[in-house]
């Protein structure tokens, strides 16, 4: 599974000068460690694990030629296993993700997400963790809300001022994310539940605790039994999230629209 | 160390229906921005062929308090819901044998638990709120927070569909520590059937008991809800528990009366009744005292003409009070509390606990203070 990453280090904090040491560490670092766990672990299991391993592939946008240079550099000092380095820029990003059938594409940026999200390529946001974690563990948190609607029940959507485009939009990113829980259940259910280095985790913010109930059947149809759920409705998410500190969130676009919140005040 | 409910953490908007956002304190929180989405969206209605379930509405819209604002009360699924059957599962077979048992048996639901009278009188008391005062956001908010997995998610759920309980609000967290997420909730009251969790609670300051199925079914109120304390070492500190511990009985009364001036320092549920006593006096302002849906009593063994002194003076000094104080002087609880027939009684003594149990009575264990280290007359087996 091909997963692309940008925002692997801190390019904006840094003065960069040539040959200086590397660069600092970003968001997706911790995000890197992780993955490379769970595919010692993989492997460690069964060397048949080759076809279900992460494959990690560095993006970056509209890089100068000698930041590319210290992404490099820095890559091998931190010992990261990455396995491919693509530069691009910010208008043929979508393209650049689809030509090399990228599985997952991950960044701190919303906009980004959000835009490859619509075009259909599978992404998700990368948590800013508070502090480095512990990397022993991989954690993914699915946003329930969309999940746990089916796809005739979106309609209703339109009640609360979504447009029909956001909701072609709400069923193309389901469909990505169906794709990615069937990957990541198959790679979970190689390990037990005691001392797993893959954790996933359900959230539903605004929805019913059916449509978290109804969430939690749909992952498990799709393979993937969560190992912890939360149901808000209507709390706050943030201090929730404080304490999960997930890697990867995945949640379906729908926060990430802007110019919705007006739409919905009632 | 006790939580104040209503406490506001975070500069945020009380009322939930207003359109987006003020800014919150949380800048770690990567869906900032967004919070007020959140928030004045609301949940999504279901699709109409669900069976009806109860209105709770409020101006047409379905609206559930923000934890800050409301006197939030964890309870475990374990104490809402009767799990012995599939505790032997999960002690005898271990964790995988245990959660393919509860997915199986997934449409069944659980029969009721120690906390489900006191949950379902929360209720009562919150729609009689929510009459009184249709926008407030000061009510009783229950969450079931529990270490079990999210495979047992869909069964909890149906549970509490097919007992039409109000709890919209749920935290599994598939065998991590629930504490942190306590706190996160502002939890104002944790009730667990393990006594190690309850302990960890409560040395974050949060009030918490471990609950007990009591040994015969006895019928409690199901309009008002009735809310029994011991005073040391739950409402008060275990200062004077101590004196009486090491020193005995009249060391223990002329401590007190030496000290009859001094306030006591508070307890663990302290804080848990003044929450209840904020609900109390929005009932009095408009006109409900003498049928208030919520009565707290304070049963002691201390005694009224001498050391109950201090513990009356204490709570007026706190501007607390409780509807009826009994002062027992030493005499067996167990009866009294027959007759009052609350629907959760707190104390720190198992020797108490086990003879409320006894006769019927709802109790809950608060494993504060010196008494713990004192054996009791059965076994210190709490429950688990």
């Amino acid at each position: 599974m091909a997963v692309s990453c940008h925002g692997m280090f801190d390019l904006d904090s840094c003065n960069v000068q040539p040959d200086s040491c590397a660069l600092p560490k970003g968001a997706a670092f911790a995000f890197i460690k992780a993955v490379q766990t769970v595919n010692q672990r993989l492997l460690g299991l069964s060397e048949k694990n080759k076809t279900l391993l992460f494959e990690v592939v560095l993006l970056g946008k509209d890089c100068e030629e000698h930041i590319k240079l210290n992404i490099f550099d820095s890559a091998k000092h931190y010992g990261l296993e990455i396995d491919k380095f693509y530069f691009c820029s910010s208008d043929n990003l979508i393209g650049t993700l689809q030509a090399n059938h990228i599985n997952l594409f991950l960044s701190p940026d919303k906009d980004d997400v959000y835009s490859v999200l619509k075009a259909g390529v599978p992404a998700a946001l990368l948590y800013q963790q508070a502090e480095q974690q512990a990397i022993n563990r991989l954690k993914v948190l699915f946003s329930g809300d969309l999940i746990g609607l089916s796809a005739d029940s979106m309609v209703c959507l339109k009640d609360r001022g979504f447009t029909d485009v956001h909701i072609q939009n709400f069923k193309a990113a389901k469909e990505c994310l169906r794709e990615f829980v069937v990957r990541i259940g198959e790679m979970k259910r190689m390990f037990g539940h005691e001392g797993s280095p893959l954790h996933t985790s359900l959230m539903t913010v605004w929805g019913s605790r059916d449509v978290c109930a109804s969430a939690l059947k749909t992952l498990r149809g799709w393979g993937l039994d969560v190992d912890e759920a939360f149901c808000l409705a209507g709390a706050t998410c943030g201090p929730i999230l404080a304490l999960l500190q997930p890697h990867i969130v995945w949640d379906n676009g729908l926060h990430n629209l802007k110019g919705v919140a007006p739409l919905l005040s009632s | 160390m006790t939580l104040y409910p209503g406490q506001v953490m975070k500069g945020q908007n009380p009322m939930p229906l207003t359109p987006p956002p003020n800014s919150n304190g949380d800048s770690n929180d990567s869906w900032d921005e967004n919070k007020g989405f959140c928030e004045s969206v609301g949940p999504t209605k279901k699709p109409q062929t669900e069976p009806v379930r109860r209105a709770r509405k409020v101006e047409g819209g379905i609206f559930f308090p923000k934890p800050e604002n409301a006197v939030t009360i964890a309870v475990s699924s374990r104490v809402l819901f009767r799990t012995e059957k599939e505790q032997k599962v999960f002690e005898e077979k271990g964790v995988e044998e245990y959660l393919n048992y509860q997915v199986q048996h997934e449409n069944e639901p659980l029969a009721p638990g120690p906390a489900f009278p006191f949950v379902k009188a929360l209720e009562a008391v919150n729609s009689q709120l929510r009459e009184l005062y249709p926008e407030s956001e000061e009510l009783f908010d229950i969450v079931l927070v529990t270490y079990n997995h999210a495979h047992v998610g869909v069964r909890l759920i149906n549970t509490i569909n097919h007992h039409n309980l109000f709890i919209e609000r749920f935290c599994m967290t598939g065998g991590s520590s629930p504490i942190g997420y306590l706190k996160a909730w502002h939890t104002n009251l944790y009730l667990s059937a393990d006594a190690e969790k309850v302990q960890e609670a409560l040395a974050e300051g949060i009030a918490a008991a471990t609950m007990f199925m009591p040994e015969k079914q006895v019928e409690v109120s199901e309009t008002q809800l009735r809310v029994a304390f011991d005073g040391d070492a739950v409402l008060f500190s275990d200062e004077s528990e101590r004196i009486f511990k090491a020193h005995g009985l009249d060391k223990f009364f002329e401590h007190e009366r030496e000290n009859e001036h001094t306030l006591l320092e508070h307890g663990p549920l302290k804080g848990f009744l003044e929450a209840l006593g904020k609900l109390q006096k929005k009932f009095y302002a408009k006109g409900h005292r003498l049928n208030c849906p919520i009565r707290t009593y304070l049963v002691t063994a201390r005694s009224a003409a001498s050391s109950g002194i201090r513990a009356l003076k204490t709570l007026r000094a706190w501007g607390l009070e409780t509807d009826e104080a009994l002062f027992l002087a030493g005499a067996p609880k167990g009866p009294m509390l027959e007759k009052i027939r609350p629907h959760i009684y707190f104390d720190d003594q198992m020797f108490h606990i086990e003879g409320a149990a006894e006769r019927g009575t709802i109790a809950a264990h608060v494993p504060y203070g010196i008494a713990q280290m004192y054996s009791h007359r059965k076994s210190t087996n709490s429950a688990k």
